[in-house]
Formats: structure tokens, sequence, C-alpha cells
């Protein structure tokens, strides 16, 4: 575990080349911060699932990543926001209820169960900001 | 671009899967395994993951859908390799395998494939269908794509 707070970074989602870099990242930062290799990978793969849901509704989008290390107490705020359509019904995709042709609803709430944190703003017609936060419990 | 890498040895078509997936790379690596099956009359297809570190539900659905392909050619498909921080990520991630076989590496597959063909016995055929719609609409949505581009090539 390191001991200061790592800057916050953010990436620009316009393609699928920025999905993987976004969560590889993610998952270098997770594992530097001291999370085990599978809590590390369940961050990464939320970032990938909440990226690729940018790409596949909105067009394109931010993903951030913000680190926090303070008094012992780690985690990793996940981030990801658009200007596209914004979900109608927010407790049906949590629930994994949509069935649409891209597979939202399984991304979302699968993210949601792996993460401790997760909530959605979201306005039709304007956009959708996903905020999901995954605490360190288990030390290595 | 990483590429896969495709190999035969006995029954089995060994397919190497890279670390991180594009949507045009699954397109390839589907088409290659079954120009493989083609080429070699593999009876089974080994996906290797050892390399694949992060799993997300486009990777669960590349599983599926090659394994869809694969059944049609006549073989069956086996994953191996699966790491155990992505075994589970996967699991509560709630993505599942139906159908399909694991093996913990290229040994154990072998020798279920030596032992399917001295007995004949194969994995039960996947004929009945998924009702999960969420599942299948991805799937088709997948596989319009695959085919059309079939029909443009």
């Amino acid at each position: 575990m390191i001991g200061r707070t790592p800057s916050p970074r953010s990436w620009s989602i316009n393609n699928l080349t920025d999905v993987v870099t976004a969560r590889r990242s993610g998952l270098k930062l997770a594992l530097t911060l001291g999370f085990p290799a599978p809590e590390a990978t369940k961050i990464a793969v939320v970032i990938s699932e909440l990226a690729r849901n940018i790409i596949l509704y909105a067009g394109t989008g931010v993903v951030s990543l913000i680190p926090h290390v303070e008094d012992g107490e780690v985690y990793i705020k996940v981030i990801a926001q658009d200007h596209g359509p914004g979900i109608e019904d927010i407790e049906r995709v949590l629930a994994g209820g949509y069935t649409t042709s891209k597979g939202l609803g399984k991304g979302v709430s699968g993210s949601k169960r792996l993460m401790d944190d997760f909530e959605i703003e979201s306005e039709v017609g304007k956009g959708t900001k996903i905020t999901a936060v995954k605490w360190l419990r288990i030390r290595r | 671009m990483e590429t896969s890498t495709i190999n035969k040895l006995e029954d089995l078509l060994l397919v190497s899967v890279p670390r991180d997936l594009m949507d045009d790379e699954v397109l390839l690596l589907r088409r290659q395994v079954v120009q493989g099956i083609r080429e070699y009359h593999s009876r089974w297809v080994l996906l290797d993951f050892s390399l694949v570190d992060i799993c997300d539900s486009f990777f669960g659905r590349f599983i599926q859908s090659t394994a869809r392909m694969v059944k049609l050619m006549g073989a069956d498909v086996i994953v191996s390799g699966l790491q155990d921080a992505v075994i589970e990520t996967m699991v509560e991630l709630g993505m599942t395998l139906p159908n399909i076989r694991a093996v913990l590496d290229l040994d154990e597959a072998l020798v279920l494939s030596r032992e399917s063909k001295h007995t004949m016995e194969k994995i039960i055929p996947d004929l009945q269908v998924d009702e999960s719609a969420d599942t299948q609409e991805d799937l088709l949505a997948t596989d319009t794509f695959f085919l059309n581009s079939l029909k443009e090539g």
C-alpha cells in the first residue's frame, strides 16, 4: 500500500482503444494502491463496461479515476460521464431489466455488484453520470 | 493489434486468445477458428485465456458466440487458463458459460479429447435455445454483423 494519494486521471472515450487504455490504467492504479488482483480486476471490468456503454449509447464521453489514500482509508472512485441520450428508467437499468440489442442491463447491473457504491444520475436528452466506488478492505 | 495464435494438436485446435480483444479482432479470430476446424478436421477448440486479465461482458459474449459457431461445424469449445481473478469477477458479474466445458490446462484438454475419441462420447449437443433475451439479442447483434461482413467478403 502506498502512503500518498496519486493524482486523479481522466480519459476522453471516443473509441474502443480508449476503453482498453482506460481499463488498463485502472488495473495498474488499483494494484499500485494495494488492491488484491481480483479486486483490481473488478475495478478494471467496471471501467470497461462503463466506457463501452459511453461508446454504444453516447458516442463520446469521459472516464475519470479518483484515488483516495488518507489515514489508512483507501478507495478508488470511477466516474463515467457523457452528454448522450440519458436513461429513462434508472431503476430498471440497475435491476438488469433492460434487454436492448447492445446489452446495457447486464453491464450496468453487473458493475453495481462488483463495486461498493454505485450511483447513476441521468437526465433524458442531457446525459448520464455514473459514479462507482470500491474500498480497499482486504490487505494483501 | 495483438494477434492470436492458432495451432493443431491431435483433435484439438489450440487458440491463444489475446489479452485485449477488440471487436474487429473478434471477427477475425472467429473466422480463423472456423477455417482451422475445416482445415484440420478438429473435433475440439481449446480457447486458452491465460493472457486475459480483464473479462467484461463483451468477453463473455465472445466465448458464447464462438461456441455456437464451433457447434455448427460439429465441434465443441473447451476453455482453459482462466485466471483466479478473472473467474471471481466473471461469477460476481453474473457471467455464465452454459454448456461450455472448462479445463485447467492443455494436459487435461488432451485427456478429455482422447477419452471422447475412444468412447465416442461428446458433450451433449447444445440444442436448446438460450432463453435469456439479453444474451440472445447480444449474440444476434454480433452475429448479424458477422454474417453481413461474410456476405460483403
